[in-house]
């Protein structure tokens, strides 16, 4: 892969919870348009990797670089807050439980970041804000609160409301883990069409199926490294470590069924 | 796109079992009905006995009658005297909470320290301290030479009374504030910081109004209570119910009549103020209702 194109480098990753070492030096990049699915036992830091590359998590050491803005870390070191801001204007995130703002209708949760943050007119950002929701085909429910949507409506909209900031990538943390079965396939449904259209994503996600059918290229990760990385035939067919084989085993199984 | 809403819009077949939810719905309604006028049927016959028993002991409710206006008058001083303050005590507790929860030790030493002292105090001297403490410390200050600054320092009795109920329920609605903000989920945060907001963007726009709309409740209450506390103000010569209602007593040493007239006035002013907190309250949940 030729790094000089690389969209997102994540160079010798390190982060600390305490005493515990989550993230023990994991370097990737990520070329545009590509998608790339982290997969990995709980607690393996594929979720942590995910949220330091946002500045979520304050990564301990090591260089992340986003779209040519480049935040090194080091013990000691303070973040840059101004640097971190301009990654994250970069990044869109969807987080496993949705976490929109309910006292803001679906529209507003879109448009906040428009109106607040780029400071967009609001006629602007509320004809870009529905242009989102119809794209996550809700734009029905533009006026309705988040407690009265379905968990995989919450899902989408959370997802416009990341897409309307117009980030260079998206990022998922595990966003069908806390959906009902009968709700995941609208909110897969959404992240395939995404991943059509040419849009750079990281996924985290314990849907083997989704990480088989759309994932350019994936990652297994255990206990804060990478072990095995490459396409889904590669992996899932011919994983070469032993830890990917027993991961994978019992879920292809499941898959079958 | 092949996604569909789960829901499906009611369709137009009536509920066959639809008279049976309606009437157990108008039982409930009834039952509810009949508490609510044994409730009151209790209030009657309590407020009864005790005029009835009052009136034995030579109460004059007649000088109630002749005298009310005066001590009516005094409704719209507690009033106005309460709505400052509580207003002044809100952004008080505002940035209290701000400050308690802050990482900076300067902030955080002020707020705690104002927190600490007005808690640990009587109000009836923090409105001493005020009204008779300040100026004269005032007054040293006009001899030291720094005349402007020493006037600033002799309040009126309205100034010091609006200043020591707003110190002092800041202080206790301060810790309301920070309960209220700690309360917000931190995936609220995340979710804002995600989308580039900073952390005054954040507060501003997604901590606060899920904070007060939690708070408003204890908010509602403090103002309740406000309401009878600064009758504590009657001891600078403010003319409200408190005051007045004293001051004719002592004039026809009718003391039972003027203040349970001052209670009544009160007790009027709390209900109403719950009818319009319970209002808000209802209008704030709008959001969060199915």
């Amino acid at each position: 892969m030729n790094d000089d194109t690389a969209l997102i480098r994540v160079d010798k990753l390190h982060k600390w919870f305490g005493m515990l070492h989550v993230l023990k030096g994991v370097s990737f990049s990520v070329q545009p348009k590509e998608v790339l699915v982290l997969i990995g036992r709980s607690g393996s830091g594929k979720s942590t990797l995910l949220r330091c590359i946002n500045f979520l998590e304050e990564p301990s050491a090591g260089t992340i670089t986003v779209g040519g803005v480049s935040v090194t870390m080091a013990p000691g070191q303070r973040l840059d807050h101004r640097k971190a801001l301009a990654i994250r204007l970069q990044t869109g995130m969807v987080f496993q439980e949705f976490n929109l703002f309910p006292h803001m209708t679906a529209l507003g949760n879109v448009i906040e970041g428009l109106v607040t943050v780029r400071k967009m007119p609001r006629d602007q950002a509320i004809a870009l804000g529905e242009k989102y929701l119809e794209k996550v085909g809700l734009l029905d429910k533009r006026d309705v609160h988040p407690i009265r949507l379905s968990g995989g409506q919450k899902q989408r909209v959370a997802i416009a409301r990341a897409l309307a900031m117009e980030p260079k990538v998206m990022l998922f943390d595990e966003p069908t883990s806390a959906l009902d079965p009968e709700l995941i396939g609208e909110v897969l449904d959404v992240m395939k069409q995404l991943a059509l259209e040419g849009t750079t994503m990281i996924v985290v996600t314990h849907e083997m199926g989704f990480a088989s059918d759309v994932a350019d290229r994936i990652i297994y990760m255990d206990q804060g490294e990478i072990v095995e990385e490459g396409t889904p035939e590669q992996i899932f067919s011919s994983p070469k470590d032993e830890r990917t084989q027993t991961f994978l085993k019992p879920l292809l199984r499941l898959q079958h069924l | 796109m092949a996604v569909d809403s789960l829901y499906s819009p009611p369709s137009g077949a009536p509920d066959p079992d639809l008279q049976m939810g309606l009437e157990l719905m108008a039982h409930q309604r009834r039952a509810q009905l009949i508490r609510l006028l044994k409730t009151a049927a209790v209030w009657t016959v309590l407020v009864g006995l005790m005029t009835a028993f009052l009136l034995q002991l030579k109460f004059d409710p007649a000088y109630i009658f002749q005298h009310y206006q005066i001590v009516l008058e005094g409704v719209p001083v507690t009033i106005g005297v309460s709505l400052v303050s509580i207003l002044f005590a809100t952004i008080l507790a505002l940035f209290g909470a701000l400050g308690r929860l802050s990482n900076n030790s300067i902030a955080q030493g002020v707020s705690s320290l104002y927190v600490s002292v007005i808690r640990g105090t009587p109000l009836l001297i923090q409105i001493y301290v005020i009204y008779l403490g300040l100026p004269q410390i005032g007054q040293q200050l006009v001899a030291a030479g720094y005349p402007t600054l020493g006037n600033m320092f002799t309040l009126s009795a309205l100034q010091s009374g609006i200043l020591a109920l707003s110190l002092n329920y800041g202080a206790y609605m301060t810790e309301i504030f920070r309960a209220g903000i700690q309360s917000i989920a931190y995936g609220q945060r995340e979710a804002a910081v995600s989308i580039g907001m900073t952390p005054w963007q954040t507060l501003r726009r997604i901590i606060l109004p899920q904070a007060v709309r939690i708070i408003i409740p204890d908010i509602g209450n403090q103002f309740i209570a406000m309401q009878k506390d600064s009758a504590l103000v009657s001891i600078m010569g403010i003319w409200e119910i408190t005051y007045r209602a004293n001051r004719f007593a002592r004039k026809d040493t009718k003391f039972m009549e003027m203040f349970l007239l001052a209670a009544a006035l009160y007790w009027i002013l709390t209900i109403i103020s719950s009818w319009l907190e319970n209002r808000l309250e209802r209008r704030l949940a709008h959001a969060y209702e199915r």
